[in-house]
């Protein structure tokens, strides 16, 4: 497909075919809702003029929060329309902490300064009153736009390439107040080069259940296939978790050709789906499954395309990319006609050297890392050490990345924006590596263990934990304490047992678990905790939360503080 | 409400207790009652409600809009079953 070419966002959705199908939502069986791009214009502008009216002019702030959804996305067209900057905040649902998205939405707000806020009628009260209010902003409901409606007038005004499409959020607990405003010119940039990797083509069509808030579901399965005129088939996030396999079933359906997960999913989709239901997928219209926005496993996928090949899915239809809002979202991508590449390295060269050495996959203490692919064009990443010195290939370090779609801060945040931003480029926190000209992603700087000059990472130690069969899937945390005594970390694990009653097996339980990591990783942990069920902090994705469960662990056995 | 109608939403109920007790508390010596707080008494994870939803419109044979679905309309059984009434579709 040929690049766009346009100047705006809103310049490439003008340029749609209006017949051809864009946003399915789908809800529920009976409950089905589908728009065309012309349609999609035609609400959004209906949504720009009820925005107009309630006082919203080119360069005000507007902060969307509503169900994922048509409404929510043609809302958030109409904002731009106007010149306006909308920002997407995540919506109440029942499995969130109320007290922690309430503290979540006065800050976020704080920070944008809106001088609209839209909510939907079901938005509760209680949480209302949790936002902050700029000087003359108003809490409005969202519009309820009707397709007979008459088109209305909007005012006349021309969009600049420059000039901000909107404002994406930086994912993480702590980033809830990282804002990253983003201008149609980047976006539409970040696009072109992802599409070209993709090679996105008329004939794709794109599922997603990923929030709009993030990037991944905004830019991924929003964005692209606004500017390149694809449908998309979308479910909400809380339907997707409460039955994962609606999303085989519609991409059965609707033939779906590319979908973003991050890697949790490919594990949860392997796991939670009901064996009698796989019969009804055909998968076989899928090219592109593309895991990305949080360390990629090698397990996860292999456990995935184990369990769905005999339903028609591409044995290589795992790809992989590394990704982040402050970029827009790629930074690379893996060939989209192939599996990943995978490399086996010695794990002491790791540990001990930050050094890669490439193994067979059968040897001893090998360490399995999948590839991110390579720079999209006009993205470049350098691995450095703390200091901003390049190391070379196959040396682990501090990935930097400067690129044509790049950020220049975090909004309203200058504070935040100098700890990141240096010389144009961008410090993301993560480790990794290159090798043979491909990015591998191991995690992030903050959760590394040293363990006496030795480097090593928590997930390694956690998948050890996660695998023996009396520890709850999942519920593992490894993470690193400074012994004075010794001058450097020890290693701590906490770990919940799937029931209750095989506490009274703590010690063989330890043992066994202590046994495998001295094997596979050399190294030996100070102490494994074992805790009764729902005991390890979760974060809303249902991960193992891992600084929020060291803080419990650490208050809960203050012998282990002894700074 | 007819007294046929009370005792299926009686039987109901004391399934998801049963699921509750069994399936998420895993605990032994807990017992919960139709209207023992779940989440805001740190007796359940709130991510668990995910599952017991599932459960509930297992159980009562309905379809439930999740993305409706507020945390204070799940803090315990007779809340859950009220939710249930009130968002709730019967299943094809």
């Amino acid at each position: 497909m040929t690049a766009p070419g346009y100047c705006t966002l809103i310049q490439a959705l003008y340029a749609a075919p209006p017949e051809k199908p864009f946003i399915t939502e789908w809800n529920d069986e009976d409950d089905i809702r589908a728009i065309t791009f012309g349609e999609c214009i035609r609400l959004a502008k209906l949504q720009a003029a009820e925005f107009f009216a309630q006082g919203l002019v080119a360069g005000d702030r507007v902060i969307l929060i509503m169900p994922q959804g048509i409404s929510l996305m043609t809302g958030f067209v109409g904002a731009m329309m106007l010149g306006a900057v909308p920002a997407i905040l995540a919506y109440p649902n029942f499995k969130a902490d109320p007290d922690k998205y309430a503290a979540g939405l006065t800050g976020v707000t704080q920070n944008l300064k809106a001088r609209l806020v839209v909510v939907d009628e079901e938005f509760p009260a209680e949480l209302s009153k949790r936002i902050t209010m700029a000087d003359g902003a108003r809490l409005v409901p969202s519009p309820v736009p009707s397709l007979n409606s008459a088109e209305p007038p909007l005012p006349a005004l021309s969009l600049e390439p420059h000039g901000l499409a909107f404002i994406q959020h930086s994912a993480g607990t702590t980033g809830l107040q990282k804002g990253v405003a983003l201008s149609h010119g980047a976006v539409l940039t970040q696009l072109h080069h992802l599409a070209t990797a993709l090679k996105v083509s008329d004939q794709d069509r794109i599922y997603s259940w990923l929030p709009l808030y993030h990037d991944m579901g905004l830019i991924a399965c929003f964005m692209l296939p606004l500017a390149y005129h694809l449908p998309i088939v979308m479910q909400s996030p809380i339907e997707w978790v409460m039955r994962p396999g609606m999303m085989l079933q519609l991409i059965s359906d609707f033939r779906c050709t590319l979908a973003w997960l991050p890697n949790f999913a490919f594990q949860f989709l392997a796991r939670r789906v009901r064996a009698e239901d796989r019969g009804n997928y055909d998968l076989s219209s899928l090219r592109g499954l593309v895991n990305c926005s949080e360390p990629i496993r090698a397990q996860s996928i292999d456990e995935f395309l184990s369990t769905y090949e005999p339903y028609g899915l591409p044995s290589d239809v795992v790809r992989t990319s590394y990704a982040m809002a402050e970029n827009v979202f790629a930074i690379t991508q893996s060939p989209i006609d192939g599996a990943p590449r995978r490399i086996w390295v010695d794990g002491q060269q790791l540990w001990n050297e930050g050094r890669i050495v490439p193994v067979t996959d059968k040897a001893d203490k090998s360490i399995c890392f999948v590839s991110s692919g390579r720079c999209i064009d006009g993205n470049q990443v350098r691995i450095v050490c703390a200091d901003g010195t390049n190391l070379s290939e196959s040396m682990v370090g501090e990935i930097v990345i400067r690129s044509d779609s790049l950020f220049g801060g975090y909004y309203n945040r200058p504070d935040l924006t100098a700890q990141v931003l240096q010389d144009g480029w961008y410090w993301s926190g993560d480790l990794g590596f290159f090798h043979e000209g491909e990015l591998y992603v191991i995690g992030r700087k903050k959760d590394l263990i040293i363990v006496a000059g030795k480097n090593i990472y928590p997930q390694d130690i956690e998948e050890i934990v996660w695998n023996h069969p009396a520890i709850h899937d999942g519920r593992a945390v490894a993470f690193g304490l400074y012994n004075p005594d010794l001058g450097t970390e020890d290693i701590l694990v906490v770990a919940e047992v799937e029931k209750e009653e095989q506490l009274k097996d703590s010690v063989e339980i330890e043992r066994a678990i202590r046994s495998t990591i001295a094997a596979e990783l050399d190294v030996t942990p100070r102490a494994i905790y074992l805790k009764p069920p729902r005991w390890v902090v979760k974060s809303t994705a249902g991960k193992p939360a891992r600084s929020t469960t060291r803080e419990k662990l650490l208050a809960e056995h203050p012998e282990l503080n002894r700074d | 409400m007819n007294e046929q109608a009370q005792q299926i939403i009686d039987e109901q109920a004391q399934q998801i207790i049963n699921y509750i007790v069994k399936e998420v508390v895993r605990r032994p010596g807990v017992e919960i009652h139709e209207d023992t707080p779940l989440v805001s008494s740190g007796l359940i994870d709130s991510l668990e409600l995910v599952n017991i939803l599932v459960k509930l419109e297992d159980v009562t044979h309905m379809r439930i809009p999740a993305t409706k679905v507020q945390p204070k309309d799940m803090d315990t059984v007779n809340l859950m079953f009220a939710t249930a009434q009130r968002l709730g579709r019967p299943r094809k």
